[in-house]
């Protein structure tokens, strides 16, 4: 009986091991974690690889796989960016959970980007900047696509980790990851049906995304039957800088003011890195959100003609101060931060009615059961809200839309602005303030044609006399000096 | 010796035995308890505030009508296409303030779980905007005139038809909302989720006619008001009476203090408390689970009802022009709609209008009805046990939020009710809340009022916009005149 019972705990002992062995290996919910907050911004995990991410080897997988549904070579012509070393570009956090690692989208990727002085530059990678690079359309339509591919089977997957230096264990390889590519594709079957409002609207180009749109796919709204005045919404990834005086002096956030609230709209935000209440990491959120409090831009670093800048703060103070803030860190001005009429300004409404009192109305059920965070600030506007410049070198193009790519366009009136011309490129134009928009393509690498006349894309508005396109030209010349230094 | 220890500890096994059986019901007890039945009073912004009590308080009818929150959360999300349009419950027209988490009449009690259930407010608010450039105004004890009930109790049913509803799919979609945890997970997959699909498709029967094809649709601000009670508190057999009205406002209750006034489109019934309760009880379900308390409840509407004085007019008056009206109404409108007339019904052949309404009630109905809330062991007036032959005469406070005109809602505006029968439009959209003050009622054509709005066809059965040929005679002046005054009520 003794070879029995030692059979027995023997037996015993393995089937702990086993379970201590699986329960680690499954149950554990781990994010790769940065001390530094600079790069916890460019790689930490807000918990949306939980509920939405991608295992990392398929996320590897995926461009070789699908070479054919990429503009150029990797995630890079995607207008994702790559530093030094890294594995992931910018915006793509990390996290081990259900037992293998799993990578999704963090602030980061549509709020980064680089400039460079001259083709020739190194780029530079500035925190809290618009993407100007990233075209968020043509990201989500590769995973469409390749997940929905016939090529997009376990076998072809696993291969293609193999090549791309994944090393499957044994369980990985016969069971994590065949289960993981057919949940990624029912995963995007789903997203492909809630997002296929996508596919009624014009490319959006890099820099830009229809918020609002996706807000709807949240609750599944029946987006075929969307109507198409509010399918015009694509707009410019914002800057994030200097939150603080946002918060504290209630100014409508968002293009069309919609929301007064910083944690509200921040939270609103993450549903885009994949995030759901249920899931979302608040504390990871939360140290971005105090980093962004005083997070301010980088300054200029061209020369400025001090002299002319100075003549053209005069103008500023006199035109611009008002709605948009005495200076580049001072916000202050009766109409900051508060929403001017359509009418008014007359720049494209497209954006402006994407956004609904319907929505708005379901908002207040976002975060519901978690009462403090529950969203309770989302108004329909009828305008768009008075911004304040700081960082504006950097968020050419300019207007909501990015309808116009320099300062220097953006007073002259409509009618001089340019029609058409290329977004995506990150060699600065210093003499009219924005980016270089009239250079095709770079190496294999096209920019976007942006053509004012595909609606929701004017470049109407904002002009006529109080709004400064009627000054002679060197006073225009005067006020883009000055505002580089904001 | 031995024995007596042997027998004693025995015993004490048994008793050892017993305590611990009766510690685990007790444990199971309070747990059902807990987990279904706790009733938590529902928040202080709601209760203390009138306004807000009307909106989203509770009447009782969580108990047996409540759907679980998260099932009502996740429904709109799960079946959208079985909704008229994108937005949600905001697709029904219901009225939802910003801000929000429910719409305004949906009310959010804890009994053991969160559940929604309605409240009168549900069909009593009215929104409307001056222009398209302004979110909408509420106003409490109003036409529920946006509110697509139709749709909203085909959603129900068809949700609960479909074979999507089941656990997996719930729970799945909830999980992208809330974390239950494992216990309220468990109860909800095994208990909730079955329970909830089963009582829904219990009303589909009761629910029979307003799947019928012969019958068009009620449209927004509509409601089949007679027939909901008869296949609901009655309990009877589908007929083919059809006979959609407006939904009323409710405000300024005290005008039917008058001795002889009765209430409703036909005089149904003989005063509001009755009223009051007969829907109340309708939104239940049920029985009340006790008396005094559903009766108080009643009671602090009935007082908060009124009160609760119309909403002015939200545009500039010509107070000239509204002066040279009083005379014209006076002499043309107040015989029926300012006097002693007024609340009390005038036969059909007086005033011509769609006798439909007329048809899906009668007086062994009444009895019926009033037998049922008899016996539930609640005492009041009632409804009116004799032929209903015509329809009161309305008292015409807060007139100009009240279109569609007439009690079938098929005459768009004042400015329309005015126009001879057959000058009135055949066609046009109801529930777009915009005000038109040119002729005085919401705005019904253009491509919005028919985006949102739903179509109402003066042809189709029940939407006759016949009768009340009243006043048709008059001057354009005199009209105008008419209608600024009309701006005053």
């Amino acid at each position: 009986m003794r070879w029995v019972a030692r059979i027995l705990v023997v037996l015993a002992l393995i089937s702990v091991a086993a379970v201590v062995y699986l329960a680690n290996r499954f149950g554990t919910d781990r994010p790769v974690t940065y001390a530094d907050i600079a790069e916890h911004f460019k790689y930490g995990s807000l918990g949306g690889e939980r509920e939405s991410g991608f295992p990392y080897w398929i996320w590897q997988a995926l461009p070789g796989l699908c070479a054919d549904k990429l503009p150029g070579e990797g995630y890079r012509s995607l207008g994702l960016l790559y530093e030094a070393d890294k594995d992931l570009p910018v915006g793509v956090s990390k996290r081990r959970v259900l037992g293998l690692d799993r990578v999704f989208l963090n602030c980061s990727v549509c709020h980064t980007s680089t400039v460079r002085e001259t083709p020739e530059s190194e780029p530079r990678l500035l925190l809290g900047m618009p993407a100007n690079l990233f075209d968020v359309m043509s990201f989500q339509n590769f995973f469409f696509a390749c997940a929905q591919d016939s090529k997009f089977t376990p076998k072809r997957v696993i291969a293609e980790v193999e090549r791309a230096g994944g090393e499957l264990d044994l369980i990985d390889r016969y069971i994590v990851y065949p289960l993981a590519v057919f949940l990624m594709q029912d995963r995007i079957r789903m997203l492909d049906a809630r997002f296929s409002f996508a596919g009624r609207e014009a490319p959006w180009g890099p820099g830009r995304v229809d918020t609002f749109n996706f807000a709807k796919a949240i609750f599944n709204f029946p987006m075929d039957q969307i109507p198409e005045h509010e399918l015009k919404g694509p707009s410019d990834f914002p800057s994030i800088w200097l939150q603080r005086p946002r918060k504290d002096a209630h100014m409508q956030l968002h293009w069309d003011g919609n929301n007064v609230k910083v944690e509200e709209r921040n939270l609103s935000a993450a549903f885009g890195a994949g995030t759901t209440p249920p899931t979302i990491d608040h504390a990871a959120l939360d140290r971005i959100e105090d980093w962004l409090l005083d997070l301010a831009p980088p300054a200029y670093p061209f020369p400025v003609d001090e002299a002319k800048a100075r003549r053209g703060a005069q103008i500023y103070a006199e035109y611009c101060s008002g709605c948009h803030g005495a200076t580049g860190r001072d916000f202050g001005g009766d109409r900051v931060g508060k929403v001017t009429a359509i009418e008014q300004i007359g720049t494209d409404r497209g954006r402006l009615d994407s956004y609904t009192y319907e929505l708005a109305a379901n908002q207040a059920q976002l975060y519901t059961g978690y009462e403090e965070h529950r969203f309770k600030h989302f108004r329909k506007t009828f305008g768009y809200a008075n911004m304040p410049l700081d960082g504006v070198w950097l968020r050419a193009p300019y207007l909501h839309n990015g309808s116009v790519p320099t300062l220097r366009d953006l007073l002259e009136p409509a009618s001089q602005r340019p029609k058409a011309f290329y977004r995506g490129y990150d060699v600065y134009d210093q003499k009219r303030v924005g980016f270089v928009s009239d250079v095709p393509s770079e190496g294999r690498r096209m920019h976007f044609l942006f053509d004012t006349a595909v609606p929701g894309n004017s470049n109407r508005g904002h002009e006529g006399r109080p709004y400064g396109t009627a000054l002679p030209a060197a006073d225009k010349d005067a006020l883009v000096e000055h505002m580089k230094t904001f | 010796m031995a024995a007596i220890t042997a027998k004693r500890s025995w015993k004490r096994k048994l008793i050892g035995a017993i305590v611990l059986l009766a510690v685990l019901a007790a444990a199971g007890a309070i747990f059902t308890w807990y987990k279904f039945f706790r009733e938590e009073p529902q928040p202080d912004w709601i209760t203390s505030d009138p306004e807000m009590r009307f909106r989203y308080g509770s009447i009782g009818a969580e108990r047996d009508a409540g759907i679980p929150y998260w099932i009502f959360v996740v429904l709109p999300r799960l079946f959208p296409e079985k909704l008229p349009g994108p937005g949600g419950y905001a697709s029904l027209g219901a009225p939802w303030e910003q801000g929000q988490e429910l719409p305004v009449g949906f009310s959010k009690k804890v009994v053991g779980f969160a559940r929604v259930a309605n409240n009168c407010a549900a069909c009593h608010t009215a929104t409307y905007r001056k222009s398209l450039n302004e979110n909408p105004t509420f106003v409490n004890a109003g036409n529920g005139h946006t509110l697509n009930l139709v749709a909203f109790f085909r959603f129900l049913v068809d949700c609960a038809k479909d074979p999507r509803f089941d656990a997996d799919n719930i729970m799945r979609e909830i999980s992208l909302v809330y974390d239950l945890g494992f216990v309220d997970s468990m109860i909800y997959r095994f208990v909730l989720i079955p329970i909830t699909k089963k009582r829904l498709l219990e009303r589909e029967q009761q629910f029979a006619w307003i799947y019928r094809e012969d019958f068009p649709d009620w449209g927004r601000g509509r409601d089949d008001a007679m027939n909901l009670t008869k296949y609901f508190m009655i309990e009877l057999p589908m007929d083919d009476s059809f006979g959609p009205t407006d939904i009323p406002a409710i405000w300024n209750l005290k005008k039917y203090d008058g001795e002889g006034t009765t209430m409703n489109w036909a005089g149904d019934s003989h005063d509001s408390y009755s009223v009051i309760i007969d829907s109340a009880l309708g939104l239940l379900g049920a029985p009340p689970k006790r008396n005094s308390e559903f009766l108080e409840e009643v009671k602090w509407l009935q007082d908060y009802l009124r009160a609760k004085e119309p909403p002015p007019y939200p545009f500039p008056i010509d107070q000239a022009l509204a002066a040279a009206g009083k005379p014209v109404f006076e002499a043309n409108c107040a015989s029926c709609h300012a006097s002693e007339r007024t609340g009390k019904r005038m036969p059909l052949a007086a005033v011509k209008t769609d006798a439909e309404r007329i048809g899906t009630w009668n007086a062994d109905n009444a009895i019926a009805a009033n037998k049922v809330v008899s016996s539930f062991g609640i005492e009041r007036k009632g409804l009116v046990e004799a032929p209903l032959d015509g329809y009161n005469p309305p008292f015409l406070d807060g007139i100009w939020l009240r279109a569609p005109y007439l009690h079938n809602g098929s005459v768009p505006t004042l400015r329309d009710l005015l126009q001879p029968p057959e000058q009135r439009p055949k066609v046009f959209w109801r529930g777009y809340d915009l005000h038109d003050p040119a002729n005085v009622g919401f705005v019904v054509q253009g491509p919005e009022a028919q985006r949102i709005g739903t179509r109402h066809d003066t042809r189709d059965r029940a939407g006759s916009s016949e009768g009340h040929a009243f006043g048709t005679a008059l001057s354009a002046g005199q009209k105008n005149a008419l209608i600024e005054y009309l701006k005053t009520l």
